[in-house]
């Protein structure tokens, strides 16, 4: 996890356009041996594509993608032995048992008979399908086949993993234990680039987090860097009855009414630093307002999200 | 890349095992679809067809006509049904479902056939049903065949015997004629002899009447003559003896001077030279001459006989002929009626169907054509199912995408799924070819083992075909329709629904190029055919290049697509 290791995994101004969309615009990053990187962006973002050209399954338009500092030899069992990606989208056969659907893979991923043997067996554990192990794929649950794409991605344990939303639909339980997993896998020494829109889950296991919009790396660094890039400030949610006039904090330093304005009895107010929490509601004495509840926030990654990526949903940009 | 091919196959061959609905499709679909068009299209190969009814008409009630129907009745596919309206079986035809021809026997067909004459059935067909009037048709025509042949035969037969019968008449008649004849020659004959006799016998009587009295009129004029004679020479022998007398005298008398000479001789001494010699006296007629004189003088004895020429075998008596009996064989003059060919009906010709392998069946066992015809068109399906649609459901599933990752290259992903198929294809028609002849009895040829060739090839090829389709479908919902449009094309073109000489020039042209058509040959040549192995060589060589150009052209289009 030093930052001096060599990165395993580079991709250097990468760029991908479908047809006349540009799908990636000049996207370059580098991923090292135990790190999670958390790759995060709103819909169509970009962040699949990129995924699919690290794993080789897409060409880019311009720029090169490098393996241990070399182009990957595209089509030679090393390079299955490298990596393992867990695409977005199921990648199962749906009348194969859970095991078939592993050992399979495992196979295809280079693991001798044996090995192949004893990873399918363990990675179904660490999953929790062993108990369903013989039924197939398609009369598992949304979230049981989701763990089960997992698994088939992660069974020969390779050095690099691309994860692209594993854990869409899958229960809390479940979810933990898969986050623990990888984690494990990272410090067991494998880089991995996770793909999300939970950011409460980005905050939790990444080390880094890459930030893409609209096809371009808007932010990327580790998570502080990343928050403050948003530049998110604290803020106080207000719930009362009564007249808020207008403007009342104005007076006070660093204090904005942001956000949810006009709506009848919430005001949500950003400071510089909570500690001004004292100052605001002092400020609010005297008035015709009864404070019934109030709320403390400090920024985090989905501020830094919603900051650096906008409000607009994309499907009415793209 | 092996490896890859490899572990797909094994894939392949775990979702085969999960996929009833394909092995229903491989197996259970194509025998149902065979046992239905065997059944029913049998007739195309001149098997039976179906069993039908026949209303029948009969207006003759002749011997003719009982024979039609009593052929009829042991047809095993035929259920007459004997009516008496021609209207009502006319009705009948043209009902659907019900017959697709009727039969009237109009009245004098009998009598007429007997009579040498064309009489003609009349049958009431459904055009519709033209297939099956026609192989109806067929057999009806050669019942008639059988029945009128069986007349002919018979007619001939008495035809013969009347012919012999005449001859042996004639020949008797002739034998006759001819005896009667000799008769009459050797009647004629015997009375020709006795004429002849009778007339010599008469003339002999009338000659013999002549010359007895000639001898007896010679008779008595030679005793008259001889008696004068005998007077006569009774004078003149008198006389005779008066001159014999006299010379017997004279006969002393020279004896006498015989002897006065020698005295005087003697007497004259030596002057008896000087007397002169006395005078010589004639000779004497000698005593035996003498003596004839006195023999009795004998009458000349003459024949009272008529000269030969007066007898009756000296005559040639001719006889007028009788009447003239033509000369000749009559049997010769009724030759012509010997020739036994004179007595015979022209003969009818026909034909009768060889098989062109000998020892094999004229008519073919429709499953012969259907297991294997259908055997191709499910495999083809099979494929598209198989091959095109399964890897639009991996495109689909996004299993493709991930072997990809995994480092397998596309190729051999492919050649795998590819190998995997076409195994399930050979097994699939070894285990149509093992139903076809449990259930239908097919012909597996000479040697079943040599089946295996075109099955190899249409696998190798059906399966390349399945890949080029999965390369040019736009998506998982066009595969079928292409696929099977394709399939169901190749194997109508190829024949494997009809014989492909059905086709016209040009489709059969454009099926050159369809693998089907060779393989379908090749199993027709092996099973129908009777062929040797060696048959199939050069159908599988046409199969698998065609197969090489799908396999190749289906790579090539895949893997671009890919990228
Ligand atoms: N196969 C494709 N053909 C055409 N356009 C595509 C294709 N795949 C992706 N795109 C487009 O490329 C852009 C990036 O898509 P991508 O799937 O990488 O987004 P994403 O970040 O993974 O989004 P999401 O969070 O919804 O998964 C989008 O605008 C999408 O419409
Ligand atoms: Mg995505």
């Amino acid at each position: 996890m030093s930052p001096a290791e060599a990165p395993i995994l580079e991709a250097i101004e990468i760029s991908k356009s479908y047809g006349t969309r540009l799908a990636l615009d000049n996207v370059s990053l580098a991923l090292r041996p135990g790190e999670i990187a958390g790759l995060l962006g709103p819909n169509g973002a970009g962040k699949t594509t990129t995924l699919s050209i690290l794993a080789t399954l897409l060409r880019p338009d311009s720029g090169r993608i490098l393996i241990n500092g070399k182009p990957p030899k595209t089509n030679g069992h090393g390079l299955g032995r490298m990596l393992g990606l867990v695409p977005q989208s199921l990648a199962l056969y749906p009348t194969l048992s859970a095991a078939q659907n592993v050992w399979h893979f495992a196979r295809m991923q280079g693991l001798s008979r044996d090995d192949g043997t004893e990873c399918c067996k363990r990675v179904l554990e660490e999953v929790g399908l062993s108990v369903r192990a013989d039924d197939p794929m398609d009369a598992f649950s949304g979230g049981m086949k989701r763990l089960l794409n997992l698994a088939c991605g992660i069974v020969h344990r390779p050095p690099v993993l691309l994860l692209d939303e594993p854990t869409v639909g899958v229960d809390l339980q479940s979810r933990e234990q898969i986050l623990m997993r990888i984690r494990r896998y990272a410090d067991a020494g494998a880089a991995i680039i996770y793909s999300t829109h939970y950011m409460e889950e980005a905050e939790r296991i990444c080390d880094r987090v890459l930030l893409i919009d609209r096809g371009k790396l808007i932010a990327e660094g580790n998570l502080e860097k990343v928050i403050s890039l948003g530049g998110g400030r604290p803020r106080i949610e207000l719930t009362y009855r009564g007249q808020l006039p207008k403007g009342r904090f104005g007076s006070l330093a660093g204090v904005r009414e942001i956000g949810a304005a006009g709506i009848e009895g919430k005001a949500t107010l950003e400071m510089n630093s909570l500690a001004q929490v004292a100052e605001v509601l002092y400020g609010l004495r005297g008035l015709d307002v009864n404070v019934i509840d109030f709320n403390l926030h400090s920024p985090n990654l989905s501020d830094a999200f919603i900051a650096l990526t906008g409000h607009t949903l994309r499907d009415q940009v793209l | 890349m092996l490896r890859a091919i490899w572990l797909t196959v094994q894939n392949e061959a775990r979702l085969l095992v999960k996929d009833p609905i394909v092995l229903f499709m491989l197996l259970f679909a194509p025998v149902v679809i065979i046992t239905v068009a065997g059944y029913s299209l049998g007739s195309l190969y001149g098997g039976a067809a179906n069993s039908f009814r026949l209303p029948v008409i009969n207006l003759d009630h002749g011997k003719l006509a009982d024979g039609i129907i009593q052929a009829l009745r042991q047809e095993r596919a035929v259920t007459l049904e004997m009516l008496d309206d021609p209207g009502e079986a006319r009705r009948l035809v043209s009902q659907r479902d019900r017959t697709p021809i009727a039969m009237v026997i109009p009245a004098g067909t009998s009598t007429a056939v007997a009579a040498g004459r064309q009489p003609r059935l009349i049958l009431f067909v459904d055009p519709v049903r033209r297939v099956e009037v026609n192989a109806l048709e067929l057999r009806i025509d050669e019942l008639c065949r059988r029945v009128t042949d069986q007349a002919r035969a018979t007619a001939q037969v008495r035809i013969e015997a009347s012919g012999k019968d005449l001859r042996e008449k004639i020949k008797r008649l002739s034998a006759e004629i001819a005896s009667e004849q000799s008769e009459i020659r050797s009647q004629i004959a015997r009375t020709q002899t006795a004429l002849e006799i009778s007339i010599r016998t008469q003339i002999a009587a009338a000659i013999k009447q002549v010359s007895d009295a000639t001898e007896a009129t010679i008779k008595t004029r030679e005793r008259q003559a001889w008696a004068d004679v005998q007077q006569q020479l009774s004078q003149r022998q008198a006389i005779l003896l008066k001159i014999q007398n006299y010379l017997t005298q004279l006969q002393s008398s020279h004896r006498a001077f015989e002897d006065w000479l020698a005295k005087l001789k003697t007497m004259a001494g030596s002057h008896a030279s000087d007397i002169p010699p006395p005078p010589s006296f004639p000779r004497p007629i000698s005593e035996t001459e003498l003596a004839e004189l006195a023999k009795p003088v004998t009458a000349p004895k003459l024949d009272p006989t008529l000269p030969a020429t007066a007898s009756v075998a000296a005559f040639s008596i001719k006889i007028p002929k009788g009447p003239e009996l033509r000369d000749g064989n009559l049997i010769g003059d009724l030759e012509p009626f010997q020739a036994p060919q004179a007595l015979t009906l022209p003969g009818d010709l026909g034909f009768v169907e060889q098989p062109a392998v000998v020892g094999e069946a004229v008519t073919v066992n429709a499953f012969d054509q259907y297991v294997p015809g259908f055997g191709v068109t499910f495999l083809l399906i099979g494929m598209m199912l198989g091959i095109a649609l399964t890897l639009f459901d991996e495109r689909d599933w996004g299993t493709l995408k991930r072997l990809q990752v995994s480092g397998a290259p596309l190729t051999g992903l492919l050649l795998g799924k590819l190998f995997a198929r076409f195994i399930v294809g050979v097994v699939q028609m070894v285990l149509l070819f093992a139903v076809g002849w449990a259930l239908f009895g097919i012909t597996l040829g000479r040697n079943p083992i040599a089946l295996i060739i075109p099955t190899v090839g249409i696998s190798f090829a059906a399966a390349a075909l399945g890949l080029v389709v999965a390369s040019i479908s736009r998506a998982h919902d066009s595969v079928m329709p292409l696929g099977v449009t394709i399939s169901m094309a190749m194997a109508a073109i190829g024949g494997c629904w009809w014989p492909l000489d059905f086709e016209p020039g040009w489709m059969r042209e454009l099926a050159r190029w369809m693998p089907t058509t060779w393989t379908m040959q090749a199993f027709n040549d092996l099973m129908i055919r009777s062929q040797p192995p060696s048959a199939a060589l050069w159908p599988f060589a046409a199969t698998v290049g065609i197969g090489m150009i799908f396999l190749g052209a289906g790579l090539i289009r895949f893997v671009s697509l890919d990228d």
